[in-house]
């Protein structure tokens, strides 16, 4: 077992250093030109030369752009907006989720309405209809998937907080005059909050893919931009010419998801988070 | 039960509206409906008409009320691409939508009952790390990527099956087993880690002393035990399934209700996509409360609480 868990470890790291070394790395290289057209060498397949002699490492795409630079660019967006995404999530989880279970009553009852509301729509066709009328801007897509992903960290901290407030600590705190935004925000929170990272960290894969997954039907990141999502579903016209204009966003996409999700799994306990199993990317 | 049953139906009316609710009021945001309801090149003449057409010039109260009343008769509008009711043109794919969520679900179902049984019997602690190190890699391969890497392999190096469209049964393979390959993952994690923790129930040491198999204590004893959550999660995918196809219907160009919600994302074809959001959630909820309502009947711990 431990055995196993430390391979898996270090499988995870070595596929998070590898899209880690793409997106800070590739930038750097003198080669580095996401948005370059050059229709003349167009669906060069990996390391071909361009019409001037270059060498392309990852092939160009239809319009001749570096796919090597628009990955690296793509991971940096994705990172991006994943990581905001699950920001934003985790406040609002947090705060409805320890407000719903301090206060009980109806603002519990409101508060966990609201979520049963959400979760009896599939998320990926919530974004889907929300992006539709509200469009789909970078900044955009950071709130509404953050938006549409708060129940996950809404339950647990209610959950917890519904213990948590009748522990003699808080209890105390209440009879000595402790108001409830001063108990929340100094017992509740600091105690909720390493659970919280653990939802996090199970959440980031899942929204990347969901992240992908929009921008693959069109309705995610926005062209010119790149992001994998887009260049999968691009390259998908091309799978007779040059299969690799999809593959290799997609390798990309899965060593960064598979790597969130091998190392969240071994670090935490195995057996231990029922959350993992049921985890469901799109 | 009838407590049970009144108190349940209540609460998935009151998502129902509050779907429709929600709807509403999204469109609103999305700015005037006529300019998202009508093509770019209408005459203002044109608007005016849609506007009093649509009760648009009422008060919002109003509008909401007759959305709603409309909404229940089944009246979303009329599609602006068709020319036909929204409706209409939403149940229409729903069949292509169940043949690929059904087939894969059940698909999945079995497969994982079989893999997990069988890698249990084995008693081999390896070959079970083995296997379920297979399905934790096959959860974080995103089904777009995973549908697409199957047409390469199958449709367009080897060419033994088609990649698009709806027709016989070799249509069905690809798509299927993108979906259901995902599903065997999930419920081989789910089912192999109920078993382990049937594994150190007392019954399961005195059913081995009383000197029973490996193979008798697993399908008499255990399996009864470990199927109960399976059931569960089971339920909640197929619902998810049926409104989750979204992406594996793209991928493939399965004309089912997923792919005509996405394509009239794209048109900006509202009536459709309402239509098409409120009749998945409908069936989404509606499988949610058979599910409940077979459980509290099931396990009667559940209709008392």
């Amino acid at each position: 077992m431990i055995h196993r868990m430390t391979f898996t470890t270090w499988l995870a790291i070595a596929m998070l250093t590898a899209v880690f070394l793409l997106i800070t790395i590739v930038p750097w290289l003198s080669g580095y030109a996401p948005y370059k057209q050059d229709l003349a060498s167009g669906l060069l397949l990996p390391f071909e030369r361009l019409e001037n002699g270059q060498l392309s490492v990852f092939g160009t795409d239809s319009l001749g752009r570096d796919i090597l630079s628009r990955m690296a660019l793509a991971g940096r967006v994705s990172l991006f907006i994943g990581l905001s995404a699950v920001a934003v999530s985790m406040v609002v989880g947090v705060v409805l989720g320890l407000l719903a279970g301090y206060f009980r009553g109806w603002t519990e009852t409101v508060i966990m309405g609201f979520a049963d509301l959400q979760l009896s729509i599939p998320r990926v066709l919530l974004l889907i209809a929300v992006t539709a009328m509200l469009g789909s801007t970078v900044v955009n897509l950071m709130i509404l998937l953050g938006l549409t992903s708060w129940v996950a960290y809404g339950r647990v901290a209610r959950a917890m907080s519904l213990s948590l407030r009748e522990r003699e600590f808080v209890l105390s705190a209440i009879t000595q005059g402790a108001t409830p935004a001063w108990n929340i925000r100094k017992h509740l929170l600091p105690n909720v909050l390493p659970q919280m990272v653990i939802v996090g960290s199970f959440e980031l894969g899942q929204i990347i893919v969901l992240e992908a997954a929009l921008s693959y039907l069109g309705l995610g990141i926005q062209p010119p931009l790149p992001s994998w999502g887009l260049m999968i579903s691009e390259g998908q016209s091309y799978l007779e010419i040059n299969p690799w204009l999809s593959v290799l966003p997609g390798l990309a996409l899965f060593m960064l998801v598979a790597g969130v999700q091998f190392l969240t799994q071994s670090l935490t306990a195995e057996g231990e988070d029922e959350r993992s199993l049921t985890v469901r990317t799109v | 039960m009838a407590g049970f049953l009144t108190r349940r139906l209540l609460q998935s009316l009151l998502t129902l509206l509050g779907v429709l609710t929600a709807t509403f009021f999204l469109v609103r945001l999305a700015g005037d409906p006529t300019t998202l309801l009508l093509p770019v090149e209408a005459t203002p003449d044109e608007i005016a008409t849609f506007r009093t057409a649509l009760g648009l010039d009422r008060p919002l109260p109003v509008q909401y009320v007759k959305f709603l009343t409309h909404a229940l008769e089944g009246d979303f509008g009329i599609s602006l691409r068709q020319r036909t009711p929204a409706l209409e043109l939403v149940l229409e794919r729903l069949p292509a939508t169940f043949e690929l969520a059904l087939t894969s679900f059940i698909l999945g179902l079995a497969l994982a009952f079989a893999v997990g049984v069988s890698v249990r019997l084995s008693g081999s602690a390896r070959l079970r790390t083995f296997v379920m190190w297979i399905a934790l890699a096959r959860q974080a391969i995103p089904v777009f990527w995973f549908g697409l890497l199957l047409i390469l392999l199958f449709s367009v190096t080897l060419r033994w099956l088609p990649s698009l469209g709806r027709g016989g049964i070799t249509h069905l393979i690809l798509p299927a087993i993108t979906l259901s390959t995902y599903e065997v993952a999930l419920y081989l994690r789910l089912f192999n880690s109920s078993l382990a923790t049937e594994a150190k129930q007392d019954y399961v040491r005195t059913a081995f002393a009383k000197g029973q198999s490996r193979s008798q204590v697993l399908i008499k004893h255990m399996l009864p035990n470990a199927l109960l959550p399976l059931v569960t999660i089971a339920g909640i995918n197929l619902g998810l399934l049926l409104g989750g196809t979204v992406v594996t219907e793209t991928v493939f160009s399965w004309p089912g209700v997923g792919r005509l919600i996405v394509q009239s994302v794209s048109q900006r074809d509202y009536p459709v996509i309402i239509a098409g959001v409120f009749v998945v959630c409908l069936i989404f909820m509606m499988i949610n409360l058979i599910i409940d309502l077979l459980y509290a009947y099931l396990d009667p711990r559940v209709r008392l609480a």
